[in-house]
């Protein structure tokens, strides 16, 4: 199978670092530009929906006792909502509640690890758990499996931080 | 080179792939971010000084603005972060081509086994999948094809690579709204995502001991 890639495949014709670079450079400004923009946009929009609708206001007393495990307000489950869809898009409405004042730093920085782990939940599903072929049966596991991980990883991430008296 | 020689081969890593490694290492831990005194030229080792920070206005406020809200402010924001992420992807290519991957592929092929009971030959896979989804799970598929790895632990790959997938290459492409603001260095983050990662594939290689037995009964029948 030719298609995978190796990191070995050595260039053909000796390449400048600074050509290496700005391929690399190109794909950044692509991400930057074809992957984070429309997610961190979708992001922003969700937040600025539930905020003016009032449902932010709702979420935020109906959530408080799950998030307040986490060390985080109810308005925080708004990032996980967003996460699950794209990655870049809870880190969006992450840092746009942090913008307004409603998260502080070290809740942040506990946020981004649903925004990791469970994040682009759909779309990876098709890009990994179907193109590896692995066994259907186990669905359920493993769309279990990052939700666990976020869980366990925003209370880690909060006892670290209260370790360092951030919190 | 087809994959299977790929996985099967050793990487051959000069001094110039360890030093890769090495700078990598350096740039993402944040451990050079606040040397100050004779020490102060080693802060160039750190990711977010060579980032650098924008200009603001005699209020403090970069062009972003501030009070912003909906699409237009989510617009303003990406723009922020669009030259990390440039500058991100540009460095982390010329690591690859210095041969980071390869030499980390030796670095860390040896723990699969204990740590997510997969053999050696899943170490191009799991250095993939550091960086980009798509390659390790074709990878993966490919492995199991060839009968390097039995059906169960693909589950148990499978079940590493989907939760929190490409940790390095998602950390800087997706996080970069939250990088400037969270508590620890980039690379801690990474390596905590990794150990949540890897504890989620353990409680599926757990299942599926402890199920197996009374799987292979079933199929008898």
């Amino acid at each position: 199978m030719s298609t995978a890639k190796t990191p070995a495949a050595a260039p053909a014709k000796k390449e400048n670092f600074i050509d290496v670079f700005v391929i690399g450079a190109r794909k950044g400004l692509s991400v930057g530009f074809n992957t984070i923009m429309p997610a961190m946009v979708m992001g922003y929009v969700l937040v600025q929906a539930l905020k003016v609708s009032g449902i932010m206001d709702v979420l935020a007393v109906i959530c408080a006792p799950i998030m307040g495990l986490f060390g985080l307000p109810g308005e925080a489950f708004a990032v996980l909502i967003s996460a699950f869809f794209a990655k870049a898009a809870g880190a969006g409405a992450a840092a746009n509640l942090y913008t307004a004042g409603v998260i502080t730093a070290p809740q942040a920085t506990i946020l981004l690890m649903p925004c990791m782990l469970m994040g682009t939940l759909i779309g990876h599903y098709a890009r990994i758990v179907l193109v590896s072929e692995a066994n259907p049966k186990l669905t359920p596991i493993f769309f279990a499996i990052p939700l666990i991980d976020a869980a366990v990883g925003m209370i880690l991430v909060r006892l670290i931080l209260t370790f360092m008296g951030l919190m | 080179m087809s994959t299977e020689q790929a996985i099967k081969e050793k990487p051959v890593v000069t001094w110039k792939g360890w030093l890769a490694l090495l700078i990598m290492c350096c740039m993402f831990s944040g451990v050079f971010k606040n040397f100050e005194g004779p020490l102060k030229p080693l802060n160039i080792l750190d990711f977010n000084t060579l980032v650098g920070t924008f200009g603001v206005d005699a209020d403090g406020v970069n062009f972003q603005g501030k009070g912003g809200t909906g699409a237009r402010d989510g617009f303003m924001f990406t723009i922020t972060l669009v030259p990390g992420c440039i500058f991100a992807m540009g460095f982390l290519e010329v690591l690859t081509r210095m041969g980071c991957m390869e030499a980390a592929q030796i670095a860390f092929t040896p723990i699969l086994k204990p740590i997510l009971g997969i053999p050696g030959a899943c170490g191009l896979a799991f250095i993939n999948a550091l960086n980009s989804s798509d390659i390790a799970a074709i990878l993966t598929k490919q492995l199991y094809d060839d009968g390097l790895i039995t059906d169960d632990e693909r589950s148990v790959f499978v079940a590493y690579q989907y939760a929190g997938s490409a940790p390095i290459g998602n950390m800087i492409g997706t996080q970069a709204a939250l990088l400037p603001i969270i508590s620890l260095a980039m690379g801690p983050m990474i390596l905590l995502i990794i150990l949540c990662k890897i504890f989620g594939a353990n409680l599926l290689r757990i299942y599926l001991k402890m199920t197996k037995s009374k799987r292979a009964a079933k199929e008898a029948k």
